[in-house]
């Protein structure tokens, strides 16, 4: 269980499966991995400290997101009205 | 002459089913010509002629039941029953648009934000006249029932006095929430917030300008010497449907203003 974030990244396949998001509709499994990179990020850069832990929650937002959603959001994220908190 | 051997209404031949059933016709094909040519006249036609049909047909109800006593115990029953039936489909009706709300505000969408309130949408604060407009809801749900014991009681005067009251803070919500939306930082085209703000607290604000109206008729009605103090259904039903519309306030207040912010 304690694996070193660097070995869950290079076994990872696709997005596993998440007990939070149990059913068919997977839009807020994407949905939130998208939120969570940008806010690990966000609050690693802050810190100063190496954001590669962040790269997981990259790596499930690619495999689950339609990439229209992602393109939208990443045009929203620059324009300034993305409507989630990051 | 003839006599009727039962306790029971039968009713005369009028006019008025058809002229509403006109009335219907006209305002709904008239609400399309509006929509695709421009025209009110269809629409405003339609309007009048129900107004005129609404008027005449519960003239005549009034005419049958208190000068010509045709509404016996029986009769008086099955009225109780049709307005409560009627109170009942209202509440589904109601109950549509809150299912629209909670289905909306409990999963809210990326397209939100993923939150509620949706992101950009500043909610009025439920304390402030949102909280005033309970007040005086519930306020007048005592004047009225202070109304029906007066008349109960044939104390013609108290009765004036407190149906006259309730009608006034009936007046008074209309004229909070008339501020209210003028003054809202969002509109009806916000998004699905906007949409179930607003469509569900327009109806229920029709729904009190008509409850008002019931009232009001009713207040005319005392002051002319209609109601005894055995019989007076049509007091009844319009304390029904004001208490109906003040059950429906809180549902929104809670859920709406309060839960929704």
């Amino acid at each position: 269980m304690a694996e070193d974030i660097q070995q869950k990244l290079e076994k990872y396949r696709t997005a596993p499966f998440d007990a939070r998001f149990p059913n068919q509709n997977q839009t807020r499994n994407c949905w939130q991995n998208y939120l969570d990179y940008y806010r690990c990020q966000k609050a690693l850069d802050a810190k100063g400290v190496d954001t590669s832990p962040c790269d997981w929650y990259k790596r499930v937002y690619k495999s689950l997101c339609p990439l229209s959603w992602i393109e939208k959001w990443d045009t929203q994220r620059e324009d300034g009205t993305f409507p989630g908190k990051i | 002459m003839a006599h009727q051997a039962h306790a029971y209404h039968m009713v005369d031949p009028s006019p008025w089913p058809l002229t509403g059933a006109i009335a219907a016709l006209l305002m709904t094909s008239g609400l399309a010509i509006w929509f695709h040519f421009h025209s009110t006249t269809l629409m405003t036609l339609g309007l009048i002629l129900l107004l005129l049909t609404m008027y005449q047909w519960w003239r005549d109800i009034i005419r049958e039941g208190t000068f010509q006593g045709h509404h016996t115990p029986p009769v008086q029953k099955g009225l109780r029953y049709g307005m409560i039936l009627f109170i009942t489909s209202e509440v589904f009706f109601f109950l549509g648009f809150f299912w629209a709300f909670y289905h909306s505000s409990l999963a809210p969408t990326p397209e939100l934000g993923g939150c509620w309130p949706p992101t950009g949408i500043t909610p009025l604060d439920p304390f402030e006249v949102p909280l005033l407009n309970t007040a005086v809801l519930l306020a007048s749900g005592v004047t009225v029932t202070w109304a029906h014991h007066s008349i109960m009681e044939g104390e013609r005067k108290q009765a004036i006095q407190s149906l006259a009251l309730t009608i006034l803070l009936g007046l008074y919500f209309t004229a909070l929430q008339a501020m209210e939306y003028y003054e809202a930082p969002f509109t009806i085209a916000d998004g699905v917030y906007g949409s179930t703000f607003f469509v569900a607290t327009g109806f229920h604000g029709l729904h009190v300008i008509i409850g008002s109206t019931f009232l009001a008729v009713c207040l005319l009605r005392q002051i002319q010497y209609h109601f005894t103090s055995e019989h007076h259904f049509g007091f009844e039903a319009a304390a029904w449907y004001w208490h109906f519309v003040d059950v429906v306030w809180l549902f929104l207040y809670v859920s709406i203003y309060w839960w929704g912010s």
